[in-house]
């Protein structure tokens, strides 16, 4: 040990000056590379949440002013008709869209998990609407609901005169063409997330439950999507996220028409900022909007850090 | 009445053929164990044997039902897996209890049947855990335990104990052998561990490349293997195995090779090498002879007729504590021999053993097929 100790002693004694320099540098470098980027994210992020959260407190109308005025703001929000809602769309469409995009993402997993051929081939199709920004989704989809050009015109010209899908011009069902383009788009994306995890389950595990006497179904729903449960919460937190910063799609899908009926906080937020000179009244909805994911992403980072300690 | 009749069954995953036509039957109580290298096809036979996988060709009978057909809950089968295989999300004891509630076994039954095997694999104090809050060896007992629940007509084993470490396994060995023995239970047991193999099995199937090689006792298989792939197989160190000529000595046929002096010596073999002809003398053959065959002189065994003390030179000695190793060239060949430790030895020297040529084997060095039988 002592020898060990001698040798290295003498050996870094013998160094030459510019070895040690390098040695410096080397112990500096992930730093120095990391700076930047900390520096960015932690303006651009963590600053700029900071600067939205003061000013909502203040008055602040198309351009900031360091007027204080407490809690107004938010008082103001909830007492906004469109603020109400464009809360309860999104709940409408957030539950929806989550509870459809999960079951059909689970349906088409266990579909695909059951060894069909061309199943690479299915599986890039089903998750290539990813690949597409909402905006496209949007569009095509507005063409597609949109009663004059769309799927009613196609079954009218058929011949079935009687038929009517004009949900996309229905105040009361608008919401509703949101939650099926959003599904369309997403649920590609659960399903691979669980064809993966229906992947990693063990094999002998299903043998030994067929030995036990249970039906493939059964398999399925007693053992296998249970032992899921991991994926079935990343799914939800990954979905839950994409709508509440859902924008795109309503902006491009209906423009949170007719009226303001098909309108998210997202673009009530965008509205009142920047365009209607409201900056204090949006800064306080993104806040709230904050707080909401927050309330979703806290309890999961929380959850999955404590499982990687215990793993 | 066999209690598990394997009749010719085949199995081809298009052009490869796994199994090439095993026939084996197995008597109600009886502990077969199936050995074999990696890839022969053990596991395939079992799932067979389960119905987890569908045979090409050939019956697999359970008591006098034909169940080549049958799915796997219609055969009353139960299976330990190698992975345990445990339902994750499930308790110990829904994991014991879920083949009866699929069973639809009314829950008071249910519950009884899951404490007495509790009791018997003493895993009471864990019913309440998730599997992944268990060791191996408890795993392992709740695998045991799913399928002792239902009291099933067959048992299979695919390696059970293969993930367990060497202590554990010895005492789980001895707990599985006990079971047997008090529940008295037809078991298929598949294992890579030749201890588990010998001192397990009534019977021992002996696989390679999708063929039955031998299907006999431990004993049996051990004194008088089939060929040299058996004999070389079961049993460690392995048998040596020894080109030699066949040649004509004064008590009969037997095999002459070099000493360690380069000296020729004759040995003499069993019952003066019944089942060879005269023609074959000359004939190179591969003698096989188990390491514990080759011995320092033992006086009382001095004067019988299949005993020769033979000198070889001592290239490399082991010691094991009970016994010392000795490595030594005989013909070009490596050859184990198992000496007392007290008997003096010098690596370098000549030494002067005791070969035991009671057991001794005779194989074709081509075809290794055995020869004397
Ligand atoms: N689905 C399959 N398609 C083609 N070949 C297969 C398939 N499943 C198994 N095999 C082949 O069948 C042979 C026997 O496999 P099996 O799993 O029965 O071996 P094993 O004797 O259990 O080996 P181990 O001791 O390693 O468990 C192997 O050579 C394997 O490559
Ligand atoms: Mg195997």
């Amino acid at each position: 040990m002592n020898n060990i100790d001698a040798v290295q002693t003498l050996s870094e004694a013998k160094r030459a000056p510019l070895a040690r320099i390098q040695d410096r540098l080397a112990d500096w470098l992930p730093k120095l590379v990391l700076t930047p980027t900390l520096l960015v994210v932690l303006v651009c992020m963590y600053g700029y949440i900071l600067w939205t959260g003061l000013l909502s407190l203040t008055n602040s109308r198309l351009l900031p002013v360091w007027n204080f005025i407490g809690t107004g703001q938010y008082d103001r929000l909830f007492d906004n008709d469109r603020w109400l809602v464009a809360l309860n769309n999104l709940v409408l469409f957030g539950g929806l869209f989550i509870l459809v995009c999960l079951a059909l993402g689970v349906f088409l997993a266990i579909l695909l998990d059951q060894k069909i051929r061309q199943e690479g081939a299915l599986r890039t199709i089903y998750l290539y609407p990813m690949a597409i920004s909402f905006i496209v989704t949007g569009t095509a989809w507005k063409w597609l609901l949109n009663p004059s050009l769309g799927l009613e015109k196609l079954v009218h010209s058929w011949g079935f005169d009687s038929f009517s899908f004009d949900w996309l011009v229905d105040p009361d069902r608008v919401v509703f063409c949101l939650v099926i383009a959003a599904v369309w788009q997403s649920s590609g994306f659960v399903m691979a997330m669980f064809l993966a995890g229906l992947r990693g389950v063990d094999q002998e595990m299903v043998k030994a439950a067929q030995l036990d006497g249970a039906s493939m179904p059964t398999i399925y729903r007693r053992i296998i999507l249970p032992s899921l449960k991991p994926v079935f919460f990343s799914a939800f937190v990954i979905l839950a996220h994409i709508a509440i910063k859902s924008f795109d799609l309503v902006a491009a899908l209906t423009g949170g028409g007719p009226g303001y009926s098909s309108d998210l906080p997202a673009n009530f937020m965008y509205t009142h900022a920047f365009t209607r000179a409201q900056m204090g009244l949006g800064a306080a909805s993104a806040m709230v909007m904050l707080g909401g994911v927050l309330a979703i992403l806290v309890p999961y980072l929380y959850s999955e850090l404590r499982g990687k300690r215990n793993a | 009445m066999a209690a598990l009749t394997i009749d010719n069954v085949q199995k081809r995953y298009g052009q490869t053929e796994v199994l090439k036509g095993i026939d084996i039957a197995i008597d109600k109580g009886e502990f077969l164990i199936l050995v074999g290298p990696s890839g022969c096809g053990k596991s395939t036979l079992m799932n067979s044997i389960a119905g987890l996988e569908e045979v090409s060709d050939g019956r697999i009978l359970i008591g006098d039902q034909d169940v080549t057909r049958a799915s796997p809950k219609d055969r009353d089968i139960a299976m330990v897996f190698q992975s345990y295989a445990l339902y994750p999300n499930m308790t110990v004891r829904q994991n014991i209890a879920f083949g009866l509630e699929i069973r639809k076994v009314p829950k008071a039954e249910r519950e009884a049947e899951v404490k007495r095997v509790a009791q018997m694999l003493q895993i009471e104090h864990l019913l309440e855990r998730k599997p992944s809050q268990l060791s191996g060896g408890q795993r392992q007992r709740v695998a045991m335990g799913r399928a002792l629940a239902r009291r099933p007509r067959l048992y299979l084993f695919d390696e059970p104990l293969s993930n367990l470490d060497a202590k554990l396994r010895v005492e789980m060995r001895t707990e599985i052998k006990k079971l047997h023995q008090r529940l008295g239970t037809t078991i298929v047991y598949v294992t890579h561990d030749q201890i588990e193999a010998m001192t397990l099995a009534d019977r021992i199937a002996v696989m390679r490349d999708g063929e039955l090689l031998q299907l006999a006792t431990p004993q049996e298989i051990y004194d008088n293997p089939a060929n040299q792939f058996v004999a070389g197989f079961m049993g460690s160190p392995a048998m040596n195995f020894i080109p030699c000529q066949l040649a004509q000595g004064d008590t009969g046929i037997g095999v002459q090779l070099e000493d360690g002096n380069g000296q020729p010596v004759w040995l003499p073999l069993p019952d003066g090498g019944a089942g060879l002809q005269q023609a074959q003398l000359g004939k190179t053959v591969t003698l096989g002879l188990r390491p514990e065959m080759i011995t320092e002189p033992q006086p009382h065994k001095a004067g019988q007729p299949l005993v020769r003390e033979v000198a070889i030179r001592v290239d490399v000695t082991e010691p094991t504590g009970a016994d010392t190793m000795v490595l030594t060239e005989l013909s070009g060949v490596e050859v184990n021999c198992r000496v007392n430790p007290r008997y003096p030895l010098a690596t370098g020297q000549l030494a002067s053993l005791m070969f035991d040529m009671s057991k001794a084997v005779l194989f074709d060095p081509i075809t290794e097929a055995r020869l004397d039988n």
